[in-house]
């Protein structure tokens, strides 16, 4: 998870692979992506047993509200290919 | 597995101290800051990083590698607040969540980009970018989240 001069550097970078090429979010997005409700709450002193377990719904919520719905961003399996 | 009570205190004292100083704690200084004996900090600390598997511990020690969104391991992502370059996030995407433990402050993110090496920079206040050099930066995660892509997706 990486950050880049910009997505034409990316696409250079000798580990990117064409499936990758969905891999691209931009910087506010990436912003409002790891500045869920709960990231808000790091240094409360009920983070680990209230805020942190609340952390993936609200991931898989914000990547839905912004389109990132493939199986490379939700973390879920890829269909089966007949 | 330790008592839930004594886990959040200890993830509070794990997350301060690597905002603190910018290091995270060894098992030992967490086990006295908790009021144990040295052996039980040591299990206090794997049973929070088994609750807190976002982060990691470095292979085969009981050293914390990885706390995000810091990172105790040096990474390219460094972290500055008040003209103190202390800390480094975990990832590029972590990097952007380093601001929430900074409230008040602006928190400058410090990178080399890994197709040419030139800076990339980012600077946030509250959650809020303030400052991006060059405007173009973008994120990109490059072997997708699960472990279905079978690639570490931190890299």
């Amino acid at each position: 998870m990486n950050l880049f001069r910009a997505e034409e550097h990316a696409r250079r970078w000798s580990q990117f692979t064409p499936r990758a090429e969905e891999g691209f979010i931009t910087l506010a997005d990436l912003a409002g992506f790891f500045g869920t409700e709960s990231r808000r709450h790091m240094l409360d002193p009920d983070y680990l047993s209230m805020w942190y377990p609340r952390r993936a719904a609200e991931r898989r919520a914000y990547l839905e509200s912004i389109g990132k719905t493939s199986p490379f961003w939700m973390g879920t399996p890829d269909p089966p290919t007949s | 597995m330790a008592d839930p009570k004594l886990m959040d205190r200890a993830f509070q004292r794990i997350m301060r101290s690597l905002v603190q100083t910018g290091r995270a704690p060894h098992y030992a200084e967490l086990g006295r800051a908790m009021g144990l004996p040295a052996e039980e900090g040591r299990a206090l600390l794997r049973d929070v990083m088994a609750a807190y598997p976002i982060g990691w511990l470095h292979p085969e020690t009981d050293y914390i590698a990885s706390f995000p969104p810091l990172n105790n391991l040096p990474t390219q992502y460094r972290i500055t607040v008040g003209g103190e370059q202390r800390w480094f996030a975990q990832c590029g995407f972590e990097a952007t969540s380093a601001t929430w433990l900074f409230p008040g402050q602006t928190v400058r993110v410090d990178a080399a980009c890994l197709d040419c090496g030139d800076p990339v920079t980012i600077e946030m206040r509250d959650g809020r970018i303030t400052w991006a050099d060059p405007p173009e930066v973008v994120g990109h995660l490059a072997f997708g989240f699960g472990a279905s892509r079978g690639r570490s997706y931190y890299l």
